[in-house]
């Protein structure tokens, strides 16, 4: 691995990075207790990768993603975009970063306003930097729609939140991801609601999208067999610490750390034995 | 004699575009101490069937026609009297969403109290409180537990608490309508080994639904796979699930992405769920199927015998031309 980073710099890269939470003192609780979600995470992703997180609830994969595209602080360690740290921006070089680096989150049924409009949804992201007019927005929006499958475009144009279904949500809060030609994208466990059939039709579009785009993924999940569908590389997480990194394919073929093991027998699967 | 055995049930919503079948003309039933699941994927009508079975449909729902049978009672001309006394004591439910299921604002242990004082009122407050500690025993919450409040529980424990409360009145029938969903691996693991654990220990029998079908296989031996309202195959999970027949099985399959099942993966078209306001006495499938036979958009499909256990609603030469496949 630390050849090809000698080639290419990676698109992503965190080094040493700790978040500690600490709990304010308060009326009702006298000492702060600080809680440390994460602890000494380094991690790089190449452009064109689908890097996996994967993990259990509280194992601190979500605040990596929030870290990266920089809705947290990290305490300690440093962030690089494309080999420039991305630790201390502000207002224009953050405005730019934040284009760049796009998130879809875990729930469509709460990430979309039900007040707004297929297209003002997938709109606001030019709007608030100031792309295009009118017309060409217009056209930008039905083309996306029409990418992530949502065809023909115009005739979710005028639609709301409440007219789709959950896979068709889902795709709208992809659509509103890619609009701006991210490089990178966060994907927090965005089929964790969605039925086998919906799912997998998500993770194709995500595949595409990567071909089509070059994009590059973190794909955060606590679905094994999700991970090694999707992506090349994947890094187990337990406790705030990464425990295993490696191709998707060694790490559930071969795994070496001892939860990772227990993750994977924990997984569902059809040998019955009972 | 079956436990639970429903005949030729039918539900309905009325909506202002007309009537929604959600469940439609389903058979089936369950003798003490099985476990029988249900698949099928958003809007299928396992949640309407789970609810229908414990009397709890909204108000804009109803039973359109058929019977339940549990024991010799007839649930689908039960009053609401007759209901209240009924549920929680003879089946009960493990919901969806632990999270809000449980009331923020009262211990733990007081919720489950309240089941058992409520459906056996000449209990004394003793022995109530020895039935609560023996329900905690059973989905092992530590007893130094019992008086939190349900935000100083983790997901997990919730969940247990949940079932606790199911079991609270040691009930015959427990319908568990995606115990699972908004938890991860780890803890859905042990949630189902606690499910069996349980169910073999009161002999329970449970209905278990779940869009998941690894989760489903793993604790239930016979499976209904729901589409469109209709059981379309029924069998046991080996029949069902290691030689599936109906083509809407094959799909949900084929796209199920599990650790041991990676070569074979379909990328199922995107296609829109049936109309259930319009669609009726053909195959609700039709439009979605790869079989291209022409009987399935204009006449009903039958029942077809498989083995003495595994059947499917479709037609014989769609079953045997794709048998292969």
């Amino acid at each position: 691995m630390t050849e090809e980073q000698n080639i290419q710099t990676p698109i992503i890269e965190l080094n040493g990075v700790t978040k500690e939470y600490s709990s304010k003192k308060s009326f009702l609780s006298k000492a702060g207790t600080s809680i440390i979600a994460l602890n000494n995470i380094s991690l790089a992703i190449q452009k064109k990768e689908i890097f996996g997180l994967v993990g259990q609830s509280g194992s601190g994969k979500t605040t990596i993603g929030r870290i990266l595209v920089k809705l947290e602080q990290p305490t300690k360690g440093i962030i690089k975009l494309n080999g420039k740290p991305a630790n201390s921006l502000k207002g224009k070089a953050l405005e730019n970063y934040r284009s760049k680096v796009q998130m879809i989150f875990q729930d469509p049924y709460q990430s979309l306003n039900p007040h707004l409009s297929i297209a003002e949804t997938i709109l606001e992201p030019l709007v608030v930097n100031k792309i295009g007019n009118a017309v060409t927005r217009r056209e930008k929006v039905i083309e996306t729609l029409e990418i992530v499958g949502l065809s023909p475009g115009q005739e979710f144009y005028h639609r709301y939140p409440h007219q789709l279904s959950g896979g068709q949500r889902q795709r709208v809060a992809v659509a509103r991801a890619i609009i701006l030609d991210p490089e990178f994208i966060v994907a927090d466990e965005p089929t964790s609601m969605m039925d086998a059939t919906i799912a997998i039709q998500l993770f194709q579009l995500l595949l595409d999208i990567r071909k089509k785009f070059k994009m590059t993924f973190l794909f955060i999940t606590h679905n094994l067999a999700a991970a090694r569908f999707l992506c090349d590389r994947i890094a187990v997480i337990h406790n705030g610490v990464i425990v295993e990194t490696g191709s998707a394919e060694m790490v559930i073929k071969d795994p070496q750390h001892a939860y990772t093991k227990k993750l994977i027998l924990a997984q569902p699967g059809f040998n019955f034995k009972n | 004699m079956a436990l639970l055995s429903v005949e030729n049930l039918s539900v309905g919503y009325k909506s202002k575009n007309g009537l929604i079948n959600a469940v439609n003309n389903i058979s089936f039933s369950i003798e003490q101490g099985r476990s029988l699941g249900f698949v099928g994927e958003s809007g299928c009508g396992k949640t309407t069937l789970g609810m229908t079975l414990m009397g709890l449909l909204p108000e804009n729902a109803s039973i359109l026609k058929g019977d339940i049978f549990f024991n010799d009672h007839n649930l689908a001309r039960f009053n609401d009297e007759q209901w209240r006394r009924f549920r929680g004591k003879e089946t009960a439910m493990i919901f969806q969403a632990a999270m809000n299921a449980l009331n923020p604002v009262i211990r733990v242990d007081e919720q489950i109290a309240e089941v058992i004082e409520i459906h056996n009122p000449l209990m004394s407050k003793t022995e109530i409180y020895t039935q609560v500690k023996k329900m905690f025993d059973l989905v092992e919450i530590p007893e130094n537990r019992l008086r939190d409040f349900p935000h100083q529980y983790s997901g997990g424990m919730k969940q247990r608490a949940i079932i606790a409360m199911a079991l609270a009145c040691m009930p015959r029938l427990i319908i568990a309508d995606e115990p699972t969903t908004a938890l991860d691996v780890i803890v859905q693991d042990q949630i189902l080994k606690e499910i069996k654990k349980i169910q073999k220990a009161l002999n329970t029998s449970i209905i278990f639904i779940s869009h998941d079908i690894a989760v489903v296989a793993d604790v239930c031996k016979d499976i209904c796979v729901m589409y469109g309202g209709h059981i379309v195959e029924k069998g046991t999970r080996e029949e069902v699930f290691k030689s599936p027949r109906h083509p809407y099985t094959k799909a949900l399959l084929g796209s199920y992405l599990s650790l041991d099942s990676e070569e074979n993966i379909k990328v199922p078209e995107m296609r829109d769920s049936p109309d259930l306001i319009t669609t009726t006495g053909v195959c609700m499938f039709a439009n979605n199927c790869n079989c291209k036979s022409q009987d399935c958009k204009n006449k009903t499909p039958g029942w077809v015998n498989l083995s003495s256990t595994h059947q499917a609603l479709c037609f014989e030469e769609v079953l045997n031309k794709d048998k292969n496949d």
